[in-house]
């Protein structure tokens, strides 16, 4: 049942894995170490994009009834990105809660489902920087610019790599 | 033949419903009765026995069905079943089909037969297991991770293995969620492998289940193009609907009528579009911006419309404004005094009005005002209309409740006898719904179209007239055979007046309906003189009548004889033999034989 027990237990166990067998590409950890609802990631912006070289922080913020729903995920860092809100949200279709398209009409495969991890909703956002959605953009202004001006786009996400990384 | 006579012909066959509602004389009329003419007015009692029978049976011939839920699941199943069969699936995976294609079994028989291995992927139904674990004793949950008995482990068609609480959990998940959980997939991003209904039952909650089973029920109305749920508030049945039909009024069988296009109640003679014109008009801020600009001036100083009812132009606003002003020019009050002509008038205005100033303004709110006063004449008979609805609705209930028992009591006669007062009220109820639409048809009916206007006026005024009658009848008269001691002993007077009334009132309905319905095209709108045409138009509609039954031929007292084969009872007014020496109906002897 998605009890909060169960909820902390996955969460627990998916911690422990992440501990012993890292994923290229991000780190994990929680904020709170009492907390297992909110976790800490550290993603690394995927070699060969224009995110490369960045370490960005992001907040998963989990529901008592995960995983039976989404997280909250959003980035501390600054990011400049069609998919990520100006408060650093991040909006991806497998992070929409299944009530959302009541009518099914979004394809199974892009909606959650109770099987996602925290290791696959990262490499979802991590596929997500390199290849943005600007069909569904949350950032209207970063899509509009992805499209018409790639070259100011690409000023403001090197901007935001170099702040991530002064960061550190 | 020139129009005076055309329009006396006319008269004549209008007259005899005329003189049936309103019961007044008709003598004016009659002296033009020898009128070889009249016979054409006539011959449609020849062939009244044929036209009557078609017009029952359009009435009958219903072009839809009222289903109760126990019809509605007997539909679904039946449907299931055809498609179980014929496609030779399980029922679970015929009822995916099914709702994935609206319920339509014509179009799941032409998707599946044309390309069953797309329609297969596209709704989920899998084959065969896209995952095997045939030596598994015990099987990881691909949501909690944790290692489980093959007895706690399920999955669908595809193999996916989940454990039941898991199962439970993202089930009810999206049960919660809403009837999105008919489209139920496995939890396997790259599975699309549907749920039904037999997993559900097997996994989660009663609660749920009867949740699912519910949603399934509904969807089979909702998503289905044959099928809407009656929109009265609370009832729970649904209408199907023989699509492609042409009337659109359905009755449930709450006893609701409405319209199945538009789901609004139902609105013949007027069509679907302007009974939305009429409803978005009557609810809209238009008309109160109407009143007010047409009753209003706004105060010069603070802007707040402000209507004059009495007093002298010497106008002060309500506190905090209390802006004195000229109710005529609007300029301050301080400007005046005896040389711009007293308190009674205004020089200036007078004035600037001669000099056209004023024109604009005065003119839209002249127009206003005329706009409004139509709207509210054709609003206020609408509305009435509409209340008399309800009135009617109501007192047919008390009818139904007290009164028809009371009357069986005293009339020592058994209830089935007394269905002619529920009839008589059932039609009411009905006209009284007609004629409300016919003044959202009136608003809508182009001022231009003089004759028209006119012919629709008249046959509204006599639809009204005819419907008082009845109304009157079904209220007023049947008190004496309620209150009075001893009862009277012309019950069956009675009777005999309040079915004919129910039925000539019902086949002139009828007819007005149908008038209206094709835009009253006997009228002759190119006619050059409108007077003309709106006289053959009423022969016509006169004549459109003749699907009116032989026991309801009515005429009134005043022409209880005429040279055609018939005559008129007095009492009870029905049409007899010219060789009858009494009334057929009440046994009345007939006066000036």
């Amino acid at each position: 049942m998605a009890s909060p027990s169960q909820a902390s237990l996955l969460l627990q166990k998916q911690l422990k894995d992440l501990c012993k067998q890292p994923v290229d590409g991000f780190s994990a950890g929680l904020v709170d170490e009492s907390n297992l609802f909110k976790w800490s990631v550290v993603i690394t912006g995927p070699p060969d994009t224009l995110y490369e070289g960045g370490f960005f922080n992001a907040v998963m913020t989990f529901p008592s009834d995960y995983p039976n729903s989404p997280p909250a995920v959003r980035f501390t860092s600054e990011v400049w990105h069609p998919n990520v809100y100006s408060d650093g949200k991040v909006c991806i279709s497998t992070l929409h809660p299944p009530g959302d398209d009541p009518n099914g009409y979004e394809l199974a495969s892009e909606r959650w489902t109770p099987v996602h991890t925290v290791e696959s909703i990262v490499l979802s956002i991590i596929s997500m920087l390199s290849s943005p959605n600007d069909e569904s953009p949350a950032n209207v202004e970063a899509a509009k610019e992805w499209r018409e001006r790639r070259g100011d786009f690409r000023k403001k996400v090197s901007r935001c790599v170099r702040k991530s990384q002064e960061m550190l | 033949m020139d129009s005076e006579d055309d329009m006396h012909d006319a008269n004549d066959a209008e007259s005899m419903d005329d003189d049936y509602y309103s019961g007044d004389t008709a003598v004016e009329y009659s002296e033009d009765d020898d009128d070889g003419d009249d016979d054409g007015d006539y011959e449609f009692d020849n062939d009244s026995v044929d036209s009557d029978d078609v017009s029952t049976s359009r009435r009958q011939q219903k072009n839809y069905i009222a289903l109760k839920e126990a019809d509605i699941r007997q539909h679904q199943e039946n449907e299931i079943t055809t498609i179980s069969t014929v496609l030779s699936i399980s029922r679970v995976d015929a009822s995916i089909l099914l709702r994935h294609y609206h319920w339509s079994v014509s179009n799941v028989h032409e998707v599946w037969f044309a390309d069953e291995d797309r329609v297969r992927k596209a709704v989920g139904l899998l084959e065969r297991p896209v995952v095997r674990f045939p030596n598994a004793k015990e099987l990881t949950c691909g949501i909690c991770f944790e290692s489980f008995p093959l007895d706690r482990i399920s999955s669908a068609a595809c193999g996916h293995p989940f454990c039941n609480l898991c199962w439970r959990a993202y089930m009810s998940t999206s049960i919660d969620g809403g009837p999105g959980c008919l489209m139920l997939r496995c939890p396997d991003p790259s599975c699309g492998a549907a749920i039904g209904q037999d997993m559900i039952n097997l996994l989660v909650s009663e609660e749920d289940k009867e949740k699912y089973a519910r949603y399934l029920l509904r969807s089979y109305i909702e998503d289905n193009r044959k099928t809407k749920w009656c929109p009265a508030p609370g009832c729970e049945y649904a209408v199907e609907f023989v699509v492609g039909s042409e009337n659109y009024d359905v009755s449930c069988l709450c006893s609701y009528g409405f319209c199945w296009n538009c789901t609004e109640e139902a609105h013949r003679p007027v069509d679907c579009g302007t009974v939305a014109k009429w409803i978005m008009k009557n609810s809209a801020e238009s008309e109160n911006m109407n009143w007010i600009l047409a009753n209003s001036k706004p105060c010069p100083k603070c802007k707040r419309p402000i209507e004059k009812n009495q007093g002298c132009m010497h106008m002060t606003c309500t506190p905090p404004c209390k802006f004195e002003f000229c109710w005529l020019c609007l300029g301050a009050w301080s400007d005046h005094g005896e040389r711009t002509g007293g308190f009674y008038a205004c020089n200036r205005y007078e004035a600037a009005k001669q000099e056209g100033a004023y024109d604009e303004t005065e003119r839209r709110r002249e127009m206003a005002k005329n706009s409004l006063e139509r709207y509210t004449h054709y609003y206020e008979r609408w509305a009435t209309n509409q209340s008399s609805r309800q009135k009617a609705l109501a007192d047919l209930h008390q009818m139904q409740t007290v009164n028809l028992e009371k009357l069986s009591d005293k009339q020592s006669q058994p209830e089935s006898q007394l269905k002619f007062i529920t009839e008589a009220w059932l039609q009411i109820v009905e006209c009284r719904r007609v004629l409300k639409w016919t003044y959202a048809y009136g608003y809508y009916l182009p001022e231009p179209e003089q004759a028209k206007r006119q012919f629709f006026e008249y046959l509204q005024g006599e639809a009204e007239a005819g419907l008082e009658r009845l109304h009157q009848c079904a209220e007023k008269d049947v008190q004496a055979y309620l209150g009075a001691e001893p009862p009277p002993t012309d019950f069956n007077d009675f009777r005999t007046k309040l079915a004919g009334l129910t039925s000539v009132t019902r086949n002139y309905f009828e007819n007005l309906v149908r008038a209206l319905e094709n835009g009253l095209s006997d009228v002759d709108s190119q006619g050059a003189s409108s007077k003309t045409a709106t006289a053959k138009s009423v022969a016509a509609f006169g004549k459109g009548k003749s699907g009116r039954g032989k026991s309801s031929r009515a005429g009134g007292p005043s022409k209880n004889s005429d040279d055609h084969g018939f005559w008129t009872c007095d009492q009870c007014t029905y049409f007899n033999t010219r060789s009858l020496p009494t009334c057929e109906m009440c046994h009345q002897p007939r006066r000036n034989a």
